[in-house]
């Protein structure tokens, strides 16, 4: 029964996201580092990114109604905003707050891609392999033998690519035991150029054919080879 | 109260642009049978080509009501024969307005869909496109025939075309379906799959989920007004420029409060 509160005038009749959009979805999980060490230039130069990711993506009216964004902070970790379609993601300003539960953080990310799955299929909905990316400045302050375990047999089973981004201070020999791929540094702050090969990515992702496989755009210019 | 119905025409931006009317028109009626409800449902698209297609989208729409109304009224058995017999003479009405005004016929060209739900069997017909869908008893929606566009995708046949009854689907299913929705073809390529030729569910879902959940005729009217609403927003609009009409009904089944 409806809410005795919720008037029957205010029912959302009609704008079920499923049913006016029945596009393929290609969901891409955001996790960020915003421990302490982030603050600063840091945490600007990453709000300016994900600013540019957005507008970026706004730019393709099929990426538009495709990519699906979350976003997760750590730590404690966060879920900023659940899986929207570019024009509905709304990013907030990030501070700086805890610690770095990065294993958490990961856990969460996995899950939240299997839970969006579980929903496409319950609406009927296709959708490309998730992207989750990680970026750090830090090294992980929990456990995260598990979320290593759950990143290479997602990634064999192609569940997920996971992909990790350094930032100066991120511990790279960590990051290397995390992640199945090899990890990338950031040249110095220029998450607007990552953010912006991140977004060209997305974009070429979702015009292809479901399960075709993609070369990757080469990460020139914020990427330390 | 057996049936909630909700059922809009609304005119598409072309025609807004080109300063002409909205050539979709619906009808439709719920009758009292022996103590219950018969929804009788009528849709027709009129042809963009055709210069009176919406007089005769209307009158289509009127008379299939009346003649079928009549018919149950009086108790009389309805066969595939019968409402074959209904159809030629909605064609041969048609042909007379034609006349009457001196004008072509093929300047009255529209589709049919039509649809009877009594409650224990249902009576589809169809001539062109558009679609009628079913609930399939699985929460799950089907289309009744696939909207039959011939060779073309902007071309379909009409109720005035010289082979008309070959284009004629009619069929006659013994058993009660709770959910219906009828629709033109301003509305198919949201609503239909044409890769996978299956019904996009959560439309059918969204919709119905709060059709469904109306209590009283006061909240069926605010479904209506919502309903025009949506077949005139953005997100219709952005999606179809042809006028669309969307008719909904679902049967308050008896474990409801």
């Amino acid at each position: 029964m409806m809410d005795d509160y919720l008037s029957f005038e205010q029912i959302p009749f009609g704008s079920d996201s499923f049913a006016n959009n029945p596009e393929p979805r290609c969901p891409c999980v955001l996790l960020l580092d915003t421990s302490g060490s982030m603050a600063g230039k840091p945490l600007d130069e990453l709000n300016a990114g994900i600013q540019v990711f957005k507008k970026e993506l706004m730019r393709d009216s099929l990426a538009c109604k495709r990519v699906e964004i979350a976003m997760v902070t750590f730590g404690p970790v966060t879920v900023q905003s659940h899986f929207e379609t570019v024009p509905n993601f709304h990013p907030k300003e990030l501070n700086t707050t805890g610690d770095t539960p990065m294993g958490e953080a990961i856990l969460m990310g996995i899950d939240l891609v299997a839970q969006r799955k579980k929903v496409y299929k319950e609406n009927g909905i296709a959708y490309y392999k998730p992207w989750i990316i990680l970026i750090t400045d830090g090294s992980p302050t929990d456990e995260y033998a598990e979320a290593a375990e759950k990143i290479i047999v997602g990634e064999n089973a192609k569940a997920f690519a996971f992909f990790a981004i350094g930032v100066e201070g991120a511990d790279f020999n960590i990051l290397n035991k995390i992640a199945a791929r090899k990890p990338l540094k950031l040249k110095g702050l220029l998450f607007r150029e990552f953010f912006i090969w991140l977004s060209a990515s997305m974009k070429m992702v979702s015009v292809k054919e479901i399960g075709s496989t993609i070369n990757l755009i080469p990460p020139i210019g914020w990427a330390e080879l | 109260m057996t049936w909630k119905v909700i059922a809009s025409s609304v005119i598409g931006t072309t025609h807004i642009e080109s300063n002409t009317s909205c050539e979709d028109a619906f009808n439709y009626t719920i009758i009292n049978n022996n103590g219950n409800e018969v929804v009788i449902a009528c849709i027709c698209d009129g042809a963009g080509s055709a210069a009176y297609a919406k007089e005769a989208a209307q009158l289509v729409t009127t008379l299939t009501i009346d003649t079928i109304t009549a018919f149950i009224a009086k108790g009389t058995l309805i066969s595939k024969a019968l409402l074959i017999d209904v159809i030629e003479s909605i064609h041969d009405e048609l042909r007379l307005l034609s006349l009457k005004q001196d004008k072509p016929f093929e300047d009255f060209a529209c589709t049919f869909l039509c649809a009877v739900l009594f409650n224990n069997q249902s009576i589809f017909m169809q001539i062109g496109d558009g679609v009628i869908i079913q609930e399939d008893h699985n929460n799950g929606y089907a289309a009744i025939w696939w909207p039959d566009n011939g060779e073309y995708i902007n071309s379909t046949f009409f109720i005035t075309d010289d082979d008309y009854l070959s284009h004629l689907k009619i069929t006659i299913i013994h058993h009660p379906i709770n959910e219906m929705a009828i629709l033109t073809d301003g509305l198919q390529s949201l609503v239909l799959n044409s890769e996978t030729s299956s019904v996009h569910q959560p439309f059918c879902w969204n919709l119905f989920k709060w059709l469904r959940m109306a209590t009283s005729t006061d909240e069926v009217t605010i479904l209506q007004g919502k309903l025009e609403e949506y077949l005139n927003s953005d997100t219709i609009n952005t999606r179809t420029n042809d006028d669309k009409t969307l008719f909904l009904a679902t049967r308050i089944s008896s474990t409801d409060d």
